[in-house]
């Protein structure tokens, strides 16, 4: 791992406001308007309140916004030459895929630490199992979404698209059943969709599965929604990274 | 086909670059009829430490694709690239080949000093950061944003980029291209500079006068393979001869021409309304012929130039290409081009 190439990346991504205002302060607002404001914040749902519900939910939004956009842009970066400046360097593909990880992973730890210290001072309420295990599943599933950006932006080569890819969470999470509490055809249809299950997955250690309209989901229904998408964006850019190669 | 004296490392026996029968081929586009594209159609050539190499031809010759397989950018699909004695990318990882590559491929949002910083933090020894900013005279620029800097000095970037490793061998591919004439001249007062002795440096360009200025000897690429390899001074007088033209007396044109045909020593005879156009080895015979017995008026002699020595060896004068050549080497700007070949 190399400090000095790590920490300009880090700055890099701090000096894009616009995008850190998306990925961090956003999801922070939305749990003010749509947790910690609402009447049925205190409402109990698994082993905690409405709230806390709300506040995972935002907090995995933020993550997958921010692991979108630096696995996207990081595909975007390579095919625009930045890969072949690297390669004429020592650097290995491995050490560089490492080091883009822990950059992901730790843009991603800022909404959620922001939203949960939000959380905490607003009235959230849950398990301290459920208040650490949320944000460790807020954390790692958020990496799927990193597969997700990489192929978005392996597919289609500009930044302007992985914007677009960053931008479609929002459409994920109201489908996912993120941003509002979903029922009936809608409700089914959202288990199919990729934030479904990272999300669902994420409140589990709260809700235990159970739903704001009272049902409940066994845990092998996000654990496979998850796994399927992996292994859906995996194979995809697997596929366009060698289509690529080929070409080279 | 002649070559020149090579220079002798006694440090080491291997030669800076060795190609022998390499290939290049890339498949045709998904769902085209297209034949697969042979981009780089077995080359041998060995280049020894201390020359100075331009690799000269048009766009699309096979020049970058080349050069990728010599940096290990690119696996042959057959032959083999060898640099110093070793692999191209061990040669990279140890530091004895670096590049300058086209436009294209800089981190934007980072300053000059950022990105010679990154780069730097690559490799386990390096000339220090300042040092490498001085000699590609950014120092001014330092603390500037790559996106706002011009194609000139982001190619001098590059070029403090490539300085990191102090190179035993350093490729330019089109280092210029995109650039105006200022800019050129200023990038390679640079490299003049920084001409230290016993670097091997190759670049390959389709600036005529680049090569010519810049390097000890040339290798022609068309089509991609080597159809000449020689000093400057070899290339142009593989071109034939030089050129004499006369305007002539209406109504005697053909049968002159039929004449000219049968001198020894002409290749060619061109009729242009009412001049003529006679390449020749011999010129001085072709002017006497013209002026003493043909009644030919106006008479101008030219010397074969690279450029045509170049039109000669890639084509025959007419065909596309060639002429696609004589255009592109005034035109600056079809560095798109090959960024598009790049990322496809």
């Amino acid at each position: 791992m190399n400090a000095t190439f790590t920490l300009l990346e880090m700055r890099r991504i701090t000096r894009d406001w616009a995008g850190m205002f998306f990925t961090a302060v956003l999801p922070a607002f939305f749990y003010l308007i749509f947790g910690a404001t609402v009447d049925a914040k205190d409402a109990t749902i698994g082993n905690g309140n409405v709230a806390m519900y709300v506040m995972i939910s935002m907090a995995a939004y933020g993550a997958v916004t921010a692991t979108t956009s630096i696995g996207g842009n990081a595909a975007v970066e390579r095919q625009q030459g930045w890969g072949r400046q690297l390669g004429l360097t020592p650097l290995a593909d491995s050490s560089y895929i490492a080091m883009k990880a822990l950059i992901a992973m730790t843009v991603a730890a800022v909404p959620i630490l922001l939203t949960f210290t939000l959380g905490a001072a607003t009235g959230a309420r849950g398990s301290a199992r459920a208040w650490v295990l949320s944000a460790v599943l807020c954390l790692v599933g958020s990496a799927v979404f990193a597969v997700y950006g990489l192929l978005v932006g392996t597919a289609f080569r500009s930044e302007a698209a992985v914007g677009a890819a960053s931008g479609t969470m929002v459409i994920f999470a109201f489908l996912g059943n993120v941003f509002i509490p979903l029922s009936g055809a809608l409700l089914a249809f959202a288990k199919f969709t990729p934030l479904y299950g990272y999300a669902a997955l994420a409140r589990y250690p709260l809700t235990e599965g159970y739903l704001p309209d009272g049902s409940q989901d066994p845990l092998w229904l996000p654990i496979v929604n998850v796994l399927a998408w992996l292994a859906i964006f995996g194979t995809a850019a697997v596929l366009l990274v060698r289509r690529g190669r080929e070409r080279q | 086909m002649t070559t020149t004296p090579r220079p002798v490392d006694g440090a080491s026996g291997a030669p800076a670059i060795e190609l022998r029968s390499l290939v290049k081929s890339f498949p045709p586009r998904r769902g085209s009829k297209d034949a697969e594209v042979r981009a780089v159609d077995g080359i041998d050539l060995r280049i020894e430490p201390g020359e100075v190499v331009a690799f000269l031809g048009p766009n699309g010759a096979g020049k970058t694709t080349t050069l990728d397989m010599v940096l290990g950018l690119t696996e042959p699909t057959s032959g083999t690239a060898e640099v110093f004695g070793r692999r191209p990318r061990e040669a990279v990882v140890g530091g004895h080949v670096s590049a300058v590559l086209q436009t294209g491929g800089l981190l934007r949002d980072l300053t000059v000093r950022e990105t010679v910083r990154m780069i730097a933090s690559t490799y386990a020894v390096h000339s220090p950061v300042d040092e490498v900013i001085d000699r590609a005279g950014l120092r001014r620029l330092a603390d500037r944003r790559v996106s706002k800097c011009s194609g000139g000095e982001q190619q001098r970037l590059r070029f403090a980029l490539a300085l990191l490793p102090d190179p035993r061998l350093l490729v330019l591919d089109e280092p210029t291209a995109g650039m105006d004439v200022t800019a050129r001249r200023d990038f390679w007062d640079t490299m003049h500079a920084d001409a230290s002795a016993g670097r091997t440096v190759v670049f390959a360009t389709h600036y005529l006068e680049e090569a010519d200025a810049f390097a000890d000897r040339i290798v022609l690429i068309a089509g991609g393979r080597i159809v000449a390899d020689g000093t400057t001074a070899e290339i142009r007088s593989q071109a034939s001869g030089r050129t004499v033209s006369a305007t002539l007396p209406p109504g005697s044109l053909a049968e002159c021409v039929a004449r000219l045909r049968t001198v020894d020593g002409v290749h060619e005879v061109e009729e242009r309304g009412s001049r003529v156009v006679v390449t020749a080895g011999d010129s001085d015979a072709v002017a006497r012929l013209l002026l003493l017995e043909l009644g030919g008026t106006d008479l101008e002699i030219v010397t074969a130039g690279l450029e045509q020595a170049f039109m000669t060896l890639t084509g025959d004068g007419r065909d596309t290409r060639a002429t696609g050549v004589a255009r592109d080497a005034r035109d600056a700007r079809d560095a798109t081009t090959h960024d598009e070949e790049l990322v496809r």
